[in-house]
């Protein structure tokens, strides 16, 4: 993080929260769509929140902030039985936003003509931490944001005409505390993970803001058998926790929001982003830009490494 | 008794407490965040940031064992947790919301079941409150017919006083006898203005008018505006100062195990999950409006209380922004038919 916090240019999103809005409008006038799941202002000085609109009147309700954090992909998963699927539905999406889409098509899990998609141009959103009234800066930034390469979605049906103003150049926190963390030893770094865990309280936050958790009934959930234990103890947040990076491994694409939603503060995505690295690594893949209907967990090529047969 | 008392010798309290063996409980950095939990001396007491969960922990944990188990061939062996174990404990610099909510819970822990776990440590333990000076807008404790210098819950209550120490009246005989024990750090209160206190922007809300439309509008088009967004986390009820619903598992082998009474909340789908499969809240709407049904409906029909001290931590928690401040206000301002 650099010393002095400088501001991030967030002027764009004025014109942008207009364009969604007469887009929007025209969506429902022309009858392309049956609901849009968008941001709107809710009553914390600067805050926004995840909104369905079904009609062109509520059209005006939509914005875009820099306090337009959520990744709205969720709402669109078996999961979230309360969201209609029938008919096209539109959803605002940031670039991260959109990768997490492209995952679940590749799953199975949403068709392309199914969605009009709104992408935005983005230039950064607020971090978990700050007050939702807080202005833009590389220091009040998500952390996502810092190392982002998707402020522009591509592919979109609709994106709002605006030039993104040159980006600050960020350092990458993730990767400064992922190469912290492998230059522990093993014991250091489980001692790290141990008090990180240990501040978990079971609420599954992270689960339920997650697109790519849409098991019907999650493995935590179940009690015959009873895989994992249900207590916020030592023994079932630590196999909580590793069951839900092993099981984004090579689909989570960095949305963070495990992490931004985490009331405990546990560095989620920092599990989430080493496992990508790995993957990159092992398989040079990175999930997010292009619908896969195998990734590199789910088959096995020749030229996989299989240093690990001794 | 109203009484002064310097930074220096509250901390010297503290630390006296401690050495002779009494559990002292106040907000400290706990791996980057700060909560309500046993100090090792008065240095880690930190006063300016409000915890990120509510004092009811230190009656009712996270999570504890109320029993353990083993088995030997045919022979079952019981061991129940003796609550007389407790310790003796002082709770200190406790938010107006977060010590507030504790006689609330009494009500429902000493109602037909007497939670002898919950009842123990309430026994064994003084609260010492203190006034707030800080505010941001997710609190809302005005609005629930509360103040930042609410002494509702405290034994002791600590006002902060221009020009440093404390302001300290006693509300109990728990309160008295601290200071009695220790009367060589306590004063006469000198002249010294209190501090501004905090100044929530929310307007008091009418919570007697929020009950009556709550009475009739079990089914009403406003929980699925609301809570359509709800994902389902129980992030909301467990930050909560007054949410108390818990669930008991055994944990362990055939051989030995134990039995544990942990956090639950009304948002998860598996809350009210049948054993037949059938789940009579099965979408999320309905779970949201538990929530708001339990803290301003049914806990006033049992116990003639609100189930709610606006701390605002759920406010600033939600992954989506659920705000039940303005929840309940848009309730107020309801016609009732």
């Amino acid at each position: 993080m650099p010393l002095t916090s400088q501001p991030i240019d967030t002027s764009i999103y004025t014109t942008i929260t207009a364009a969604i809005r007469s887009e929007a409008s025209r969506l429902f006038t022309a009858g392309e769509v049956v609901a849009i799941i968008g941001y709107a202002a809710a009553r914390r000085v600067g805050s926004a929140q995840p909104i369905i609109i079904t009609n062109a009147a509520d059209a005006e309700k939509l914005i875009f902030t820099h306090a337009c954090v959520n990744n709205l992909a969720v709402y669109l998963t078996k999961a979230k039985k309360e969201i209609p699927k029938t008919g096209k539905i539109g959803v605002v999406v940031k670039g991260c936003d959109l990768k997490a889409l492209v995952g679940l098509m590749g799953e199975s899990q949403l068709k392309r003509e199914d969605l009009y998609l709104i992408g935005i141009p983005c230039n950064g959103v607020l971090g978990s931490t700050v007050q939702p009234a807080t202005a833009l800066t590389t220091e009040s930034i998500a952390s996502k944001c810092c190392d982002c390469n998707s402020h522009l979605p591509t592919g979109c049906d609709f994106v709002p005409n605006v030039a993104l103003p040159p980006g600050l150049q960020m350092e990458s926190r993730y990767s400064v505390e992922i190469a912290r963390l492998e230059a522990l030893t093993p014991a250091e770094r489980w001692a790290y993970w141990k008090e990180q865990f240990a501040k978990c309280i079971k609420c599954y936050a992270c689960r339920q803001v997650c697109p790519f958790c849409f098991c019907e009934q999650c493995l935590c959930d179940r009690n015959k058998p009873q895989m994992v234990d249900t207590t916020p103890r030592p023994a079932g947040n630590t196999a909580w926790h590793i069951v839900r990076a092993m099981h984004l491994a090579g689909r989570c694409a960095g949305c963070a929001e495990c992490e931004r939603v985490c009331p405990m503060d546990i560095p989620l995505n920092l599990l989430n982003r080493k496992m990508a690295k790995e993957l990159k690594e092992l398989y040079d893949y990175e999930a997010g830009f292009e619908v896969n209907d195998k990734g590199p967990l789910t088959m096995f090529t020749e030229k996989d490494d299989q240093s690990f047969i001794k | 008794m109203q009484k002064y008392i310097s930074e220096q010798n509250l901390n010297t309290l503290i630390d006296t407490l401690i050495a002779a063996g009494t559990r002292v409980v106040a907000p400290r950095m706990s791996a980057g965040i700060p909560l309500y939990e046993p100090l090792e001396n008065s240095a880690e007491m930190i006063i300016d940031q409000l915890p990120r969960r509510s004092a009811k922990e230190a009656f009712f944990p996270v999570c504890e064992e109320i029993m353990s188990y083993e088995k030997e061939g045919q022979q079952v062996k019981i061991n129940d947790v003796d609550p007389s174990r407790f310790p003796e404990t002082v709770l200190v610099g406790v938010r107006p919301c977060d010590a507030a909510a504790i006689p609330v819970l009494d009500a429902v822990f000493s109602w037909d079941y007497k939670d002898e776990f919950f009842l123990e440590r309430r026994r064994k333990t003084t609260i010492i409150g203190l006034a707030c000076t800080a505010a941001d807008d997710a609190c809302f404790c005005t609005a629930v017919g509360l103040s930042p210098a609410e002494t509702r819950g405290s034994d002791l209550f600590l006002t902060p006083l221009n020009g440093g120490g404390y302001a300290c009246q006693s509300y109990s005989e728990k309160g008295e006898a601290l200071i009695t024990t220790n009367s060589n750090l306590f004063s006469e209160l000198n002249n010294a203005a209190p501090l501004p206190l905090a100044a929530p922007q929310a307007d008091k809300i009418d919570l007697k008018k929020v009950k009556s439309w709550l009475d009739g509008h079990f089914e009403d088009p406003l929980w699925d505006g609301i809570a359509v967004r709800c994902v389902g986390c129980g992030a909301c009820a467990f930050v909560c100062p007054a949410c108390h619903c818990f669930d008991i598992v055994d944990e362990g082998t055939e051989k030995a195990g134990k039995r544990r009474k942990s956090w639950d909340a009304c948002g998860f789908w598996k809350f009210t999950h049948h054993a037949s499969g059938h789940n009579p809240r099965d979408l999320q709407p309905k779970r949201y409006r538990n929530r708001i049904m339990h803290k301003f409906k049914y806990y006033d029909d049992k116990f003639g209380q609100t189930l709610c001290t606006g701390c605002g931590r759920c406010v600033r928690i939600c992954p989506v922004g659920i705000d039940i401040a303005a929840i309940v206000e848009e309730i107020s301002n309801k016609e009732i038919s």
